[in-house]
């Protein structure tokens, strides 16, 4: 029963810190792409373009391994966790 | 208003503080005199300083714990000094099961065998556990794993601890990058366009209140004004 409950409420804190995570990761991401954008065109009030490549990039990011790499949150304390049960009932 | 604020914040740290130094494990160099068991009734103040029972068992009103006696080396400054004085302290030894605090401890009968074993060597043994003794509300600390050392003059390196902090402070030094960029991306242009709405209105408050003002005006006899 404490193990259901610990899987479940377990389950929803790490998907909270999954979500928050990967929203922070795609606002860094967009954060970083505008600023790119407005290196490259330092003078272009191009708002459109700016939009367009902005969307490519989040795309592109998208595609790629960083977001999946998010997925650890829930990996790493499972694997905390196996370990501590494992060293602390080991003989 | 800063008096407060700064007691407010003492209170913070304090509760933090004690908090984690209940839960985190501590070691100390002890030589276990011998275990028992006594059956014990818990009152609605001490039940939280006790786990629940045995993981696979049920909960009842009463039931035995598990006690492992030692004379304790004393130490100082939340044991980082070792003194050369012992003293008796006497350790619980509970399953702590699946939730809290998260142990994961279920061999308790085995941490009782093997304490046991050691109280028949009076050797030295370095004994991990969580909590506190408190004598005036029979509150003890959980052991949580024994081992035997050389002597008494043990170095202990209290790797779990170093790995906690380390993690907490990236933990809160990520938690505040989050919130920064929160801010600068998504409540700041927010506050920005509510602000330049609310200029763009009472500018156009003012200006309708000059219309009706010059309104009123027409009303008025000319030479009076």
């Amino acid at each position: 029963m404490g193990f259901v409950r610990l899987v479940v409420f377990g389950f929803l804190a790490l998907s909270v810190i999954y979500l928050s995570v990967s929203v922070y990761a795609r606002s860094v991401r967009r954060e970083k792409l505008e600023k790119s954008w407005a290196e490259d065109n330092p003078d272009s009030s191009d708002i459109a373009a700016r939009d367009a490549f902005v969307a490519i990039g989040i795309v592109e990011y998208n595609a790629s391994y960083r977001p999946k790499l998010i997925g650890l949150v829930y990996v790493v304390p499972t694997v905390i966790v196996a370990t501590i049960v494992y060293i602390t009932n080991a003989n | 208003m800063h008096r407060l604020k700064t007691i407010f914040r003492v209170t913070v740290v304090l509760i933090v503080g004690l908090f984690l130094h209940y839960v985190l494990p501590q070691h100390d160099v002890v030589r276990v005199t011998s275990t028992e068991i006594i059956r014990t009734d818990f009152s609605g103040f001490n039940r939280i300083f006790y786990a629940q029972a045995d993981s696979g068992g049920t909960a009842q009103i009463t039931r035995d714990l598990r006690l492992i006696n030692t004379d304790k080396k004393k130490t100082m400054l939340l044991g980082f000094v070792a003194r050369d004085s012992t003293e008796v302290m006497v350790y619980r030894n509970e399953d702590t099961g699946w939730i809290w605090p998260p142990y994961f401890k279920f061999d308790s009968s085995d941490l009782q065998a093997e304490s046991t074993s050691i109280a028949r060597r009076e050797n030295w043994a370095v004994l991990t556990h969580y909590g506190w003794r408190v004598r005036w509300a029979s509150i003890y600390p959980n052991a949580v794993a024994v081992r035997l050392v050389e002597g008494p003059d043990v170095r202990i390196i209290p790797w779990f601890n170093i790995f906690f902090f380390g993690a907490l402070i990236a933990g809160i030094a990520f938690l505040r990058a989050m919130w920064m960029q929160f801010r600068e991306r998504a409540v700041d242009p927010l506050l920005d366009s509510a602000g330049h709405k609310y200029d763009e209105a009472s500018a156009d408050i003012a200006a309708r209140g000059g219309r009706m003002r010059r309104w009123f005006a027409s009303w008025r006899a000319k030479d009076k004004r």
